[in-house]
């Protein structure tokens, strides 16, 4: 599968026009209801903290596949790229309550905890690239 | 974009139809706001049927909301959160412990009437 | 197949059976302990190598059919697998053992119809086994969508008032399946009161006492409420030692006062009819 799209996100538009490519490839890969919720919430707080830190970058959404064994499972993997300041320390933002914005702090906890797998890179002065991905049940 | 909102005698009625994007968002709280300010309504019910997806920011908002309403003396329900909506804010850690809520429109007038004058 | 291997085991069929035949009495003792009842080994093996013999003569996708359809009708009566395999691999012994002195010519090479043989066999053998883990594989899959469909039932037992029985241990995958069940329910009954009853939880660790705690708030978002009804002595125990805190949530000890208490939430409540009042006023 090369299904993929991607997103400028510049603008708070950015965040609305990610959600709607996420949802449509999250239905057509064949995510269930909660799981389109789950992907569509993970891609907008992604695109919100570009926009507010970064202020400009890109999200990428593409539909992933993997054989492990003789089982074959298939996935949606959300890829946020920016060149923004980067984060200072990765634990403290994956902490619960933790926030620069005054927010809830829900964000990044909140994509790991909504997604299978996610990984944060993230080099300083030169900006961070976060992965995600569902894989369906 | 503007969400529009309805007055029935002392209440407003608010039913989310839009995809809510951040502008919007912010531009509903302060027209609900100044409205309770205008009508002097003692409740309010926002319905989000027809919303699919409430992120961090969204239900940052929402919370605010009830609150700067309580404190500007209209009682707050929400109505008609999605399973799907809900399980995901569950996910996420986000409760909203201090928001009521209700089923429909509907059972939200209901309660509103209930804690209104009870 | 190659035809002189084919005609060898036609020319031979008599002795070939009768060998057949003893080789799986001593399968029968010395493999499965006498285990299987004597007279369905009986009625199998002459149907087993009845199969057999055809399918050396039939068309190759004709005797898959035939093995097939003999394979499935065993499936179904739970005979073992290693019968099946223990009788290929009886007739491979029987068929090499015997065959191979009456055929080895000048043209033909003793070890190449060995092979043959072994092809044949082990076609058949893999067939078999695939026939088997498939049938497994759906029978699994069968019992898991049974299992998922008894797993979390809202019964709606008045109005805005329904009760969902849990039954069985609760692991992360079914809590989510119980969460998405109860939600949905909810909506479509208009509930505004959920008695979950865990009379039927074994275990209530802090994973389950968490999942269940997640459902009342994801509950309470769609604007419901839960009680929590059925919770033995020895969950109250386990609940307390655990350490876990579930003061904020409302629990009865059985599912009668859920029922009264979720009444009395909905403003309404059971009275009882007195009969004599009709002729006494």
């Amino acid at each position: 599968m090369s299904i993929q799209s991607s997103v400028e996100v510049q603008t708070e538009w950015g965040i609305v026009s990610a959600r709607q490519a996420g949802r449509n490839l999250a239905k057509e890969i064949g995510f269930g209801g909660v799981d389109q919720a789950r992907i569509t919430t993970a891609i907008s707080e992604l695109a919100r903290n570009i926009y507010l830190y970064a202020e400009k970058g890109e999200i990428v959404i593409e539909a992933v596949e993997e054989t492990r064994g003789a089982q074959k499972k298939k996935g949606i993997k959300i890829t946020a790229k920016d060149r923004g300041p980067g984060i200072k320390n990765i634990r403290e933002v994956m902490e619960d309550g933790y926030t620069t914005s005054g927010g809830l702090g829900a964000g990044l906890p909140g994509v790991r905890r909504l997604m299978d797998d996610f990984d944060v890179d993230s080099v300083m002065e030169e900006g961070t690239t976060i992965t995600a991905i569902k894989w369906l049940r | 974009m503007r969400i529009p909102i309805l007055k029935l005698s002392h209440y407003l009625l608010i039913s989310v139809q839009v995809d809510l994007d951040d502008q919007t968002a912010l531009q509903f709280q302060e027209d609900l706001l100044s409205k309770i300010h205008e009508e002097g309504s003692t409740g309010v019910v926002i319905d989000l049927t027809s919303v699919d997806m409430i992120d961090s920011f969204i239900a940052k908002v929402l919370g605010d909301v009830v609150e700067m309403s309580n404190l500007m003396g209209a009682k707050v329900v929400l109505t008609g959160i999605q399973p799907a909506v809900a399980i995901t804010l569950i996910d996420m850690g986000i409760m909203l412990e201090e928001v009521p809520t209700a089923l429909d429109l509907e059972q939200g007038l209901e309660k509103l009437q209930q804690e209104l004058e009870g | 197949m190659h035809s002189s291997v084919v005609q060898a085991i036609n020319d031979h069929q008599e002795q070939l059976v009768s060998n057949w035949k003893k080789e799986m009495a001593r399968v029968q003792e010395e493999y499965f302990k006498n285990s299987l009842p004597d007279d369905l080994v009986f009625t199998n093996n002459e149907e087993f190598i009845d199969v057999l013999y055809s399918s050396v003569r039939l068309e190759r996708s004709e005797a898959e059919g035939k093995i097939k359809h003999f394979a499935e009708r065993l499936i179904q009566t739970d005979w073992p697998l290693s019968y099946f395999t223990q009788g290929m691999q009886a007739f491979r012994r029987i068929v090499t053992a015997y065959i191979v002195p009456y055929i080895n010519n000048a043209e033909e090479d003793s070890m190449n119809l060995i092979v043959e043989v072994e092809e044949w066999v082990d076609a058949i053998v893999n067939q078999l086994v695939d026939d088997y883990s498939d049938s497994w594989v759906k029978t699994l899959e069968l019992q898991q969508m049974a299992l998922n469909e008894l797993s979390a039932p809202l019964i709606p037992v008045f109005e805005k008032v329904s009760v969902m029985p849990l039954i069985g241990a609760i692991d992360t995958e079914r809590a989510k399946l119980i969460m998405e069940n109860l939600l949905d329910g909810i909506i479509q009954h208009r509930s505004q009161v959920v008695l979950i009853d865990i009379t039927g939880v074994p275990v209530v660790d802090t994973m389950v006492a968490n999942h269940i705690i997640q459902a009342s708030k994801a509950v309470r978002l769609v604007g419901a409420e839960c009680i929590l009804v059925g919770i033995r002595p020895e969950i109250a125990q386990t609940i307390v030692n655990l350490g876990i805190d579930l003061s904020t949530f409302p629990t009865k000890s059985s599912l009668r006062k859920g029922i009264e208490s979720a009444l009395e939430l909905t403003q309404r409540k059971m009275v009882r009819i007195e009969h004599g009042a009709e002729w006494r006023a």
